[in-house]
């Protein structure tokens, strides 16, 4: 039992509200860091933590409890591993590497070892879908996990010799790039041409480019910052959701390192053509190896004068740019959920209206854009509304990176025009002979072969960018049950119809599994689905039985026709 | 005279919330462009200011829209979705209950979509709601089972538990939880955190696995919690309810060793009524008099008694306060708080044990009666007071706790052996087979039967500040407070704002009157001092006071407050019927306040049983040995740490 001292705890705390600030807002980063110190959150640490900031200690274990990288109960092992559950690495055969780390430790997962050395865990996509299985020790990630690979961890960590698999450089296997990825631009230089333009004038090359938002909702970027930018207020925010959970994508993760310098004009952009002081970047837990080599780049940026006061010269242009971690919540990628988790509260969505654009991060106006978005705004900036306009189809223009993962050949990042059909991009994947392809991550639609030529555009098959690729001999129904699992855990809980009506769902497949569903009892599910998409309170949420549904669809027949699991 | 309101809104800061929805601002002048909307609801055209909600519309003319997670008191959640309409061009439903209309809209409350969203949003919460409805507190009386029936539910389409998950914690003396019964709807957590600032419960884990926990999912004995019961009053199921201590009370009176006395508050008797499907805000005291004892309490007494003699024992610590730091030039704490209401004391003994020295130590009514009951009135009957049981009808679930308080048996006894809620009563009354609106009127028994106004106001916010300034200017400056106050009605200090603030300048004095004359020598001390009070209710509007004084702000110089926990004050208390809103609040206040005016006493020192005991037991006067010894207490600084 360790034996904390309420002092000390409230020096630290103390500390860190110098380093994060004052208000709420600071409750996760101070959380975060309290939990290096004592590798949990104990009792006290929360109760001091609440004090000082004004709220109640319910409240910070609320919070806590909300997040899955933050810890409230024991304390974990020295090495925590965390397994990704997600699909993609499921077809990767995930499931050996489980089984050898439960026989090397005799623990299994949810379980940490009696010395204290290690904790097992299940996790949701950790963003490297091409290269599983993956995992996490603790900040450390590791890809292609094999059996032997598991064993070899286990005694580097024992010896306390843990070497970090990608020490520097985040692997990323581009595959095919275009003209977003080739944009060839300077770091700062679409800043620099931006900051000649006029604000108005910046949204609307915008606006003529017909940019949509790449997170998948497709919402036109345009209208967010003329709205943020019409809003009268003295304080407004610019917000990179760098929160990228979606099963199935690592885009992110990959345009972050390596085109980070044009996102941060983007960003710097998208302040100017606001009148934002402030921005954040909400980079996922998952990522949190990234963060030191970011704030590289952003401090690099200060000393430059890309950021900070009068930027370039500009007059009143102050602008300047925090990361904030995200703790492992996939629903803090729906902005008004990763608004929430910026002011220091559980990641649940808002309803809606307000909108964010005019009662966002403090109830002031917040435009919240994915890291594709911005590095496209970037590049429209230098290159014109025109140049965009020739890629893609009418109303879905320009190029769209995406994640490919699964049974295919060359998993990777593919950089390729809107409207493309599913059936061109399976060839450019190697995956001509898939059964079906799962198109936008666990929210998304599972596509048939009478499907395939279809196109990925807005107005087709919509697509954050994840690609999952099922072989002829994949299971549909253990995809299905994969991705149902997902929701369960990472819906946030508040609302009826996602947090109840997912859980029957997956009772259902259960069932199906065991050959004990009835047909009526699925039509019932199938209506459910409907009530879920319709009823509930944010874009998970009514995403969340997409793919229960087109699975039920497009593969009626495989899943009735089963042999029954035998328990 | 002068009497002055405050606009505390701008003046102090806001409470946290737990639930940052925000919604429009509705237009100040409803005269400009654009201040007004049309909008259609199903097909009823309707012109509202934007901002109003759909649901706000939809009421307005009388369309129904079914809730859980909405209550008026709270701020808007928008989670349970049973509120859905479907928007002409909307994709998917928006929850009535959150959706500020801002552009004319063409809405349908009851199409296909909507319907079977509902009834799914029922069965969803259904599957995992455990229990059965005959044996819950809430039968008959429970939103989410009027819901099952209007929506037809004649079976449980997604299953039902079978099995409890959480278990029931009754280690509170006032608030048993049963989370098996919890829908989520999260109106406990809006109370706790916005409304009360006490923070007890909040949603925790994510997913299926949420539920609504305690800090470190510690028992309610082992919170931090002021017992006020107001997430009672705002759940919709049976989830959260006050512990029950009526199969004990009846074992009493079917004991006949046992001499069951019931003192009853003020509060009550304007709400009882509520339980009976009667509009709120009809009084049946004298109705539940003969109930009372048709039930078989021995001598039902009224807690007006008590109220007095609290102003009598309150109203000279003041004076002697007063003496102390004009006169005398003592360090005594400043300015003196109410103790009247458990859940306040607890909330200070929490929260601002710093600065528990301002509190009264006088206690509350139900506790001086108690200790009253078992000494002078056991000694006037030749009753042992170990025969003697205690029932107090209280409005209040702090009460449970207070009268379970280890230092609250100074009459040798425990003083109060059961506190009873109204609702508790009403029960009581159903089981016996009474049916109260019917029943035959009757008076309060002696020696403590006489209904004073001055007490019974003490069920409304303001009314202990009332009766409080009608004792006091009479007794100080020897006129009568009708001169300044048309029928002693101070009006100041009545109605619903949550903080208000009077002033009262005394610019001439009389003689000490005899029952005073052992502690000052004359009044000519105060005057020319202008008083100045302040009163809270719902213990939100109480921190901001208590944060206003320690910063030295405007309630720093105030002599007196009055604190009440309950948003409304004992009329909105945790023991009250549910539902609670509002109107029913206001409605409640308006029967209190009529029968003040009913009342022939409608001064505490004009008590006619005050003077008596003060002549006949408490014969050193207010504040003096014996009275200290009884009916005065201390208070235990608990912090906000109990682990």
């Amino acid at each position: 039992m360790q034996i904390i001292d309420r002092q000390k705890v409230n020096h630290e705390i103390e500390c860190l509200r110098e380093k994060y600030g004052q208000d709420r807002s600071a409750l996760i980063p101070i959380l975060q860091e309290l939990q290096e110190i004592y590798g949990y959150l104990p009792y006290i640490v929360m109760q001091e933590t609440a004090h000082s900031l004004g709220i109640h200690p319910s409240e910070v274990e609320g919070v806590a409890s909300f997040y899955s990288f933050l810890r409230t109960k024991e304390k974990q092992g020295k090495y925590v591993i965390r397994l990704c559950q997600t699909i993609s690495c499921n077809l990767a055969k995930k499931v050996n590497v489980a089984r050898q780390f439960e026989n090397e430790l005799g623990i299994k997962f949810g379980q940490t070892t009696n010395d204290g050395m290690f904790t097992l865990e299940y996790t949701n996509c950790l963003g490297m879908c091409d290269q599983g299985p993956a995992l996490m020790i603790n900040d450390r990630l590791f890809s292609k996990v094999t059996p032997e690979k598991a064993s070899a961890i286990i005694a580097d960590c024992r010896r306390d010799f843990l070497k970090s698999e990608f020490p520097k450089v985040v692997p990323s296997d581009v595959q095919k790039s275009g003209p977003i990825l080739n944009h060839g631009l300077q770091p700062s230089e679409s800043l620099k041409t931006a900051l000649t333009m006029s604000r108005s004038a910046i949204i609307s090359i915008i606006r003529e480019s017909n940019l949509k938002g790449r997170g998948g909702a497709g919402f036109p970027t345009s209208i967010k910052w003329q709205l943020a930018g019409a809003a009268i207020d003295d304080k407004k925010y610019v917000v990179c959701n760098a929160d990228e959970g979606e099963p199935g994508t690592f885009k992110d993760r990959y345009l972050l390192y390596d085109h980070i310098e044009i996102m941060l004009d983007g960003m710097a952009i998208a302040a100017y053509a606001i009148g934002a002081q402030k921005g954040f970047i909400y980079l996922r837990g998952e990522y949190k190896y990234m963060k030191k080599y970011l704030e590289e780049k952003i401090e690099n940026r200060r000393k430059t004068n890309l950021l900070g006061k009068d930027i370039l010269g500009k007059d009143k242009f102050n602008f300047d740019i925090e990361i904030r971690m995200g703790a492992g919540a996939y629903v803090c990628g729906e902005e008004t959920a990763l608004i929430e988790s910026l002011e220091g509260y559980r990641g649940e969505p808002r309803n809606r209206p307000p909108f964010p654009v005019d009662t966002g991060f403090q109830k002031h106006p917040t435009i919240v854009n994915n890291v594709e978005t911005f590095i496209d705004a970037a590049i429209i900036i230098s290159k014109g509304a025109k140049w965009f306009l020739e890629h893609g189809t009418a109303r879905s223009s320009g190029t769209k990176i995406f994640s490919v993962s699964g049974n295919c050949e060359r998993p990777g990042i593919y950089e390729l025009p809107f409207g493309i059909m599913i059936s061109q991009l399976l060839k450019e994947v190697g995956g001509e002979n898939a059964k079906a392809v799962q198109v936008g991550g666990a929210s998304g639609k599972c596509l048939a072969r009478k499907d395939f030529n279809r196109s990925i555009a807005f107005e087709d098959i919509a697509s954050g960018g994840s690609i999952i690729v099922f072989g002829p001999d994949t299971d549909m129904l253990a995809v299905a049950k994969n991705f149902m699992e997902f929701f369960v855990e990472e819906s946030c809980g508040q609302c009826t119809p996602c947090r109840e009506g997912n859980v029957k769902l997956l009772d259902g497949i259960e069932k199906l599994e065991k050959g004990i569903c009835s047909v009526t009892y699925l039509n019932e599910l199938m209506k459910l689905d409907e009530t879920i998409q319709l009823a509930s309170k944010c874009g998970l949420g009514q995403s969340s039985p997409n793919a229960f549904l087109s699975i039920m669809e497009n593969f009626k027949s495989e899943i009735l026709g089963r042999v029954p699991e035998i328990n | 005279m002068e009497l002055e309101k405050l606009d505390t809104e701008q003046t102090l800061s806001r409470a946290p919330k737990s639930t940052t929805t925000s919604t429009m601002k509705t237009p100040e002048n409803m005269e400009s462009i654009g201040a007004l909307i049309k909008i259609t609801i199903d097909g009823i055209d309707v012109k509202v200011p934007m901002g109003t909600t759909i649901l706000q519309a939809a009421r307005s003319i009388g369309i129904r829209i079914p809730t859980l997670c909405y209550h008026e008191d709270l701020c808007i959640s928008g989670v349970c979705r049973i509120c859905v309409v479907e928007i002409e061009g909307q994709r998917t439903l928006q929850s009535s209950c959150s959706y500020p209309i801002s552009q004319p809209l063409v809405i349908h409350t009851h199409t296909r979509k909507v319907r079977q969203a509902r009834r799914h949003i029922l069965d969803l919460l259904l599957s995992k709601h455990y229990g059965e409805c005959y044996t819950c507190v809430c039968n008959n009386n429970c939103e989410l089972q009027e819901l099952a029936r209007e929506y037809g539910v004649d079976f449980y389409r997604f299953g039902h538990v079978d099995k409890p998950t959480y278990g029931r914690d009754n280690s509170s003396y006032a608030i048993i939880r049963d989370m098996d019964k919890c829908i989520l709807c999260r109106r406990c957590v809006r109370t706790c955190i916005d409304l009360q600032e006490v923070g007890v419960y909040e949603a925790f884990n994510r997913g299926t696995e949420t539920h609504i926990g305690t800090f470190m999912e510690n028992p309610m004995a082992e919170q931090i919690c002021i017992n006020c019961g107001q997430c009672i009053n705002r759940c919709p199921t049976g989830a959260l309810h006050a512990n029950d201590p009526s199969d004990a009370i009846w074992a009493a009176i079917d004991d006949p060793t046992k001499h069951v006395v019931i003192q009853t508050a003020p509060a009550p008797r304007s709400a009882i009524c509520e339980c009976f499907g009667l509009e709120p805000g009809i009084p049946l005291t004298r109705e539940m008099n003969t109930a009372m004892r048709y039930c078989g309490f021995d001598k039902v007494f009224d807690t007006n008694f008590a109220a007095d003699l609290t102003i009598l024992e309150e109203g000279t610590e003041l004076i002697k306060r007063l003496y102390k730091s004009l006169v005398t030039k003592e360090q005594v704490a400043l300015p003196q708080f109410t103790s009247c209401s458990p859940g306040w004391v607890k909330y200070i003994e929490h929260f601002y044990p710093e600065m528990l020295d301002h509190v009264s130590s006088a206690k509350s009514p139900q506790q001086m009666f108690g200790a009253v009951i078992k000494t002078y009135y056991a000694k006037m009957y030749n009753i042992d007071p170990a025969d003697i049981v205690t029932v107090a009808l209280m409005p209040c679930t702090a009460k449970k706790f207070e009268c379970n308080r280890p230092e609250m048996n100074d009459s040798g006894f425990k003083d109060i052996d059961y506190g009873l809620t109204t609702r508790e009563l009403a029960q009581m009354f159903k089981e016996a087979g009474i049916d109260l609106p019917n029943m035959a009127k009757s008076e309060f028994d002696d020696p403590f039967g006489e209904e004073t106004g001055s007490g019974v106001i003490f069920g409304a916010t303001g009314g202990v500040m009332e009766s409080a300034i009608r004792t006091v200017y009479d007794l100080v400056t020897g006129e009568k407070i009708e001169d300044l106050f048309e029928k002693a009605n101070v009006i100041p200090v009545r109605g619903f704002e949550g903080i208000k603030y009077a002033e009262l300048p005394i610019t001439k004095v009389g003689p000490v009157p005899e029952i005073l004359a052992h502690l000052i020598p004359n009044w000519d001390w105060l005057k020319g001092v202008t008083l100045k009070v302040a009163v809270a209710h719902g213990t939100a509007n109480a921190k901001k006071i208590l944060e206003n004084i320690k910063a030295g702000g405007k309630f720093s110089e105030c002599q007196f407050i009055e604190f009440m926990a309950c948003p409304g004050g004992c009329l909105g208390g945790g023991g009250m019927p549910i539902p609670t809103d509002e109107k029913i609040r206001a409605a409640r206040a308006k029967a209190i306040y009529m029968e003040d005016e009913r009342s022939s006493v409608r001064k505490s020192y004009e008590n006619p049983a005050i003077l008596r005991i003060y002549k006949e037991f408490l014969t050193d006067g207010p504040c003096g040995h014996l009275s200290h010894h009884l009916l005065h207490t201390s208070y235990t600084p608990r912090g906000k740490n109990l682990i």
